[in-house]
């Protein structure tokens, strides 16, 4: 069964379509990462998933459960760490905890148990008796993942949960969540550092203005990019050999012979082979990889331009 | 067991969901009872003072009981629904405005159980205040309970009724002026206008056929009923108890239908 099911689920703010048809399926104990730009409509699929948005069409489910038919089922299996520190600030951390899991049907004592072991768990449990507004900018992020946990989800929603915190926090968030999602968890993720995904998510989808551009394991994604091989030679050349002509692409670049291609590996010993022939000498090399980063944002430039093509294809239409 | 750690064992067979939510709005007020308690605590102690003590004197008696005894009932409701209405339209506000009540719309609680949760704990905390003020007033004057349970479901109707409008209120309220607004333009001049410190009969008949619009007129009159036994309008309080009880689940639906729609709850 998928975790998260959508069909064409689409929200309209007025004017503004924060998402124009997503269908996405989300499988069982997956760790699934939803990348775009600010805006993208990120946080309003998440939000119509957990009841802070109603859709304006299309379906959503979560675990079969409709999210708006049958959402106190759907509800029950979700753990949210929103990005917004939404905390209530009249109680103690420990007992906004115990509260939160009340809310979903633990019982007290169960529920202070889970309580301490969320807030050990992140780290955070000296502190159980501070409210949450005293907490360092760093235990509230840690809260906030203990207070998504403290139910027991079997879908944890994680909308931006590293942002803002720094290195050592955010490998110790992810260890946490990394390690929920062996134990079970389905994961949904929504982050800007490209790093958190390629490390953490099986799959990631590629949303940009409420549409979904790409769908893939962060492999394929990687396999997408291509491979850099600066070659410097003994002396400065002004075109490239002609004799490189392989599947590849070339070009000088301050007087070193730049190479694109797919396959690094293959081609750079093709490369110095003909470089050899002709009569070239090598003095260094260096290969970069084009991060999952540099892809993203080629691939949501690249819808961009496509959207407004169409639009402006649209406009004259209109027009005439 | 202390007042908000069980609710009895009935409670036991209410969802545990609905329990935590009212278990967690009761405690927000009874932690804090410089805030909850002792603001209508000093403001009844003057008015049983000024009202009932130094100016009640000199008015004598109304309907046959000393003008301090008239004033408690109308006292009482004033309290008990201010406070129902005030606490749930800030608990709701407040819970939106810093948007920490998404962690119970977000929770798989019912709308039912949601909104039940709120009118109930703030309707307890309008009872609560008005045994307060019922207790100040015994201090200046020998109080009588003449129909207890008249009493009682008359405070139980108002309260609940005051705390449903304040789910609508604490809904609809964009900023903290709103509340101030709804609670001391709206509430306050209909309790005033009310029968709380005259009774009806002393007015001119064009005004009291006005004030006989004014629904607050019937709950003082019902609490006064519960008290001394006497009504100020002859409306009986049986139609008046339907009346308002009707009136109370009419809100409370309302408050459901606006919660299940995400009223001030979504987008």
């Amino acid at each position: 069964m998928a975790a998260i099911e959508t069909d064409d689920l689409r929200k309209r703010y007025g004017d503004l379509r924060a998402l124009k048809g997503v269908s996405l399926e989300v499988d069982e104990g997956e760790f699934f990462g939803l990348l775009g730009p600010n805006g993208a409509g990120k946080t309003t699929f998440i939000n119509i998933l957990v009841g802070l948005v109603r859709k304006s069409g299309g379906e959503a489910r979560v675990f079969g459960y409709d999210v708006e038919d049958d959402y106190e089922e759907a509800r029950d299996a979700i753990g949210l760490a929103p990005q917004e520190f939404n905390v209530d600030r009249f109680f103690p951390i420990e007992e906004v905890l115990v509260h939160k899991a009340g809310y979903h049907g633990v019982p007290k004592d169960v529920a202070k148990e889970r309580a301490e072991e969320a807030l050990r768990t992140v780290g955070i449990y000296d502190k159980r008796d501070t409210r949450f507004h005293w907490l360092s900018g760093g235990m509230k992020r840690r809260f906030m993942l203990a207070r998504a946990m403290v139910t027991e989800p079997d879908l944890l929603i994680l909308d931006e949960p590293t942002a803002g915190v720094d290195v050592q926090l955010r490998h110790d968030l992810w260890d946490i969540i990394k390690r929920m999602n062996e134990e079970g968890t389905t994961v949904l993720l929504t982050t800007h550092y490209i790093e958190e995904a390629e490390r953490l998510c099986d799959r990631v989808a590629i949303l940009d203005e409420g549409e979904v551009v790409e769908v893939s394991t962060p492999d394929e994604l990687m396999g997408r990019g291509k491979d850099t091989v600066r070659v410097k030679l003994s002396k400065d050349i002004e075109e490239p050999p002609a004799t490189l002509d392989g599947d590849y692409e070339t070009r000088v670049e301050d007087g070193e012979l730049v190479v694109e291609t797919r396959n690094a590996g293959g081609t750079l010993a093709e490369v110095l082979r003909e470089l050899d022939r002709a009569g070239h000498e090598v003095v260094d090399i260096e290969m970069s990889r084009t991060s999952l980063e540099e892809i993203f944002v080629d691939m949501t430039r690249s819808h961009e331009d496509v959207t407004r093509t169409q639009t402006t294809g649209d406009g004259q239409g209109d027009g005439a | 067991m202390s007042l908000t750690d069980g609710f009895g064992a009935g409670a036991r067979f209410l969802p545990i969901g609905f329990r935590t939510l009212m278990r967690r709005e009761i405690l927000r007020y009874v932690r804090r009872p410089r805030n909850t308690f002792l603001p209508p605590l000093i403001t009844n102690v003057l008015y049983f003072s000024v009202f009932g003590v130094i100016l009640g004197e000199r008015v004598g008696e109304i309907q046959g009981v000393s003008y301090i005894l008239f004033l408690l009932p109308g006292l009482v409701v004033l309290g008990a629904i201010s406070n129902s209405f005030e606490n749930a339209s800030f608990s709701i506000f407040h819970g939106r405005w810093n948007e920490y009540i998404q962690a119970t719309t977000t929770s798989p609680i019912s709308y039912t159980q949601m909104v039940l949760a709120y009118v109930v704990s703030s309707a307890l905390r309008g009872v609560l205040i008005g045994v307060l003020i019922a207790l100040v007033g015994a201090v200046f004057t020998p109080v009588t309970v003449e129909h207890p349970l008249y009493l009682i479901a008359f405070m139980a109707v108002i309260t609940t009724l005051f705390a449903g409008f304040g789910v609508i209120g604490g809904l609809w309220a964009r900023d903290f002026d709103y509340l101030t607004v709804m609670n001391q333009f709206i509430l306050r001049p209909l309790v005033f206008f009310g029968g709380v410190f005259y009774s009806l009969e002393i007015l001119p008949p064009l005004w009291t056929y006005v004030s006989l619009l004014n629904p607050m007129v019937y709950m003082v009159n019902g609490v006064r009923y519960g008290f001394l036994g006497a009504e100020t309008v002859d409306v009986g309080p049986n139609s008046a108890l339907v009346v308002l009880t009707v009136a109370a689940v009419v809100v409370v639906l309302i408050d459901i239908a606006l919660f299940r729609r995400g009223y001030g709850l979504t987008e």
